[in-house]
């Protein structure tokens, strides 16, 4: 006791803290790749952050200026990694649009079909790594053996396992095997009785929803001024979806499904628990989509004549600019393009969703947690190598 | 509503230079002058009919006479969008490191913020009163805009070197060029046989480890 008593200070006047700068990344496994916060904080609250962007920056904007319009497409696949078929669907349109040209039928319902595949798996990414980022490893591995399927199924007509390069302006590059639709199908089925799963695994368990349920919320004014699209938006509560408000495909106009919004089920509307669940639940109508997709599969080719005899020579559109605006897993996804009338454009500017709701992160982290940051972060989803570019 | 109702309310405003809408290119654009800006983002997002809620993209398009800076509008309980457009010519006698400035619209969107760092920091468009003027995908030390069309790549970023050839990855002998292997007989197995592995060095294989000293 008397050695304890030594140490006991009764005098607190020379006892102080100081504001600690912490470095979260660049090499952090919770940033989900290369993003550097800059945290300045007392104690275990954040009282600043300042973000630290363009680790993986290709100057991708550049090189599609220096391009032609077709070899712009594999570049399209390496901005958000996880989703290539939206990427590549993105770029199509716009490029469509400048030509004025439309896809035949029938590749409108397999890009369709393939944008919703890849939309379940970069959502599944989404879920697995959340849990890592809360503790959590167990999901992560039933994640990934979904994704597995998904990318054997995307593999077949495309001959890639991430970078497709399969949709193109004017359709796609090859049409599926007579099998393709059974088999996605048969994913379908299957995945209804996995996702029951990971909701017991994860969605409803405690220590996830006491980590998340209440825990970095934003306010649907927030949303709109910082121009967060996707999921994060939805998940404040704001019903809009591409797919449903503005068809950019028309079997979307076609297709029955909802649009799932945040609900403030464990806590607050718009927390980190809402984005989650608004993921989780647009996976089961991504399958919905698919179904009704594979059920009206109309026959036909799979590329425009027009632009078979255009392929002979690199694509020229006319003078005149597009901005397209499409519905990817992690927000809209904007490509504006300027044509001069040359083989390539003369601006190639990629808006891209993670760009903007990692906007969001600045004014969130203040007055929270150091073990929270961690949780904000994943639940805003973001791929570098499309904030980066 | 469409873009001809838009401009035609934006011009019942009385505000002046607002342009004619432009439908020549494939999406029509409105030219605004950048003196009304700031007036012009303002009636649009706080009008009941109009209700722009959100700035979804500034970007920057260098063209021969000068810089064209372009923002997208959109309304998502209106479900219409307008694109905006500002003009800078480049003064006669300006040198291609001019730097055109705009009015920043972060004051009003403020998800412009990132947005037009982005376009300063890539093509070199100034925004006046932004409140976070930095560069944000390139080292704040670094010189030039590397979207504009006359940038040249440098070849030293401080002390480090930034050509391919800067540093070697092997040297390589003129005289001396490298020869093609030679083809491998069929039948032969792709992998060396255990044999191979012997200790002895005049066998062709790995030198036995060196005796370690002062160890027992």
């Amino acid at each position: 006791m008397e050695a304890l008593e030594m140490y006991t200070v009764d005098d607190r006047s020379d006892v102080y803290t100081e504001e600690l700068k912490l470095n979260l990344g660049p090499q952090h496994p919770s940033t989900h790749g290369v993003l550097r916060v800059e945290l300045s904080m007392d104690g275990e609250i954040i009282t600043a952050s300042r973000c630290d962007i363009g680790y993986l920056h290709r100057c991708a904007e550049k090189i599609g200026e220096n391009v032609t319009y077709l070899q712009y497409t594999p570049y399209t696949d390496r901005m958000d990694y996880l989703a290539s078929m939206n990427n590549n669907l993105a770029w199509s349109l716009t490029v469509e649009k400048l030509l004025g040209v439309e896809a035949p039928e029938r590749a409108q319902w397999l890009r369709m079909i393939c944008a919703e595949l890849n939309r379940i798996a970069s959502h599944l990414i989404a879920f697995g790594t959340y849990g890592i980022d809360i503790g959590a490893n167990t999901p992560f591995f039933y994640a990934f053996r979904e994704r597995e399927s998904i990318m054997a199924l995307l593999e077949r007509p495309s001959g890639a396992r991430m970078l497709y390069n399969y949709i193109q302006p004017g359709g796609l590059r090859r049409d599926v095997d007579e099998n393709w639709v059974t088999d996605v199908l048969a994913f379908c089925d299957d995945f209804e009785k996995r996702w029951a799963e990971y909701n017991t695994l994860l969605s409803n368990n405690r220590i996830f929803i006491g980590r998340t349920a209440n825990i970095g919320v934003i306010p649907q004014d927030v949303v709109y001024a910082c121009g967060a699209t996707g999921p994060v938006m939805r998940g404040s509560g704001i019903k809009w979806d591409l797919r449903r408000d503005v068809p950019y495909l028309k079997p979307y106009e076609e297709v029955d499904f909802d649009v799932p919004v945040g609900e403030g089920t464990h806590g607050t509307l718009g927390d980190c628990w809402d984005r989650y669940w608004v993921r989780m639940r647009e996976m089961m109508e991504s399958i919905r989509i698919i179904r009704q997709g594979c059920a009206a599969l109309p026959g036909g080719e799979v590329m425009e004549k027009v632009m078979k005899k255009m392929y002979k020579t690199p694509l020229t559109p006319e003078a005149g600019e597009a901005y397209m605006r499409c519905e990817n897993p992690r927000g809209e996804l904007g490509f504006y393009v300027v044509a001069e009338g040359g083989t390539s454009p003369i601006r190639c500017r990629a808006r891209a969703p993670s760009f903007c709701n990692l906007s969001l992160l600045d004014s969130l982290l203040p007055g929270t947690m150091i073990a929270d940051a961690v949780a904000i972060i994943g639940s805003l989803d973001i791929v570098l190598g499309e904030v980066d570019r | 509503m469409n873009e001809q109702q838009l401009h035609d309310k934006l011009r019942a405003t009385g505000l002046g230079g607002i342009g004619e809408l432009e439908s020549s290119a494939r999406d029509p654009f409105v030219v605004v002058e950048a003196s009304v800006l700031l007036e012009v983002m303002a009636f649009l997002r706080d009008d009941s009919e109009t209700a722009m809620e959100m700035l979804h993209n500034v970007t920057a398009v260098q063209r021969e006479t000068g810089f064209d800076v372009v923002y997208h509008l959109c309304s998502y309980s209106r479900h219409h969008s307008l694109t905006l457009k500002v003009i800078v010519a480049q003064p006669e006698g300006e040198a291609g490191d001019w730097e055109p400035a705009v009015p920043s619209v972060a004051s009003v969107y403020p998800s412009a913020n990132w947005h037009e760092r982005e376009q300063w920091d890539l093509l070199g468009v100034r925004f006046n009163d932004h409140p976070d003027f930095r560069r944000i995908i390139l080292p704040e030390e670094w010189i030039g805009h590397p979207l504009r069309k006359d940038y040249v790549y440098p070849s030293t970023f401080g002390e480090i070197p930034l050509e391919l050839d800067a540093i070697p990855l092997y040297e390589r002998d003129e005289n001396d060029p490298p020869k093609p292997s030679e083809p491998r007989p069929a039948g032969t197995p792709l992998t060396q046989p255990p044999s191979e592995y012997s200790t002895r060095p005049d066998a062709g294989g790995r030198a036995p480890a060196p005796e370690k000293k002062g160890e027992s």
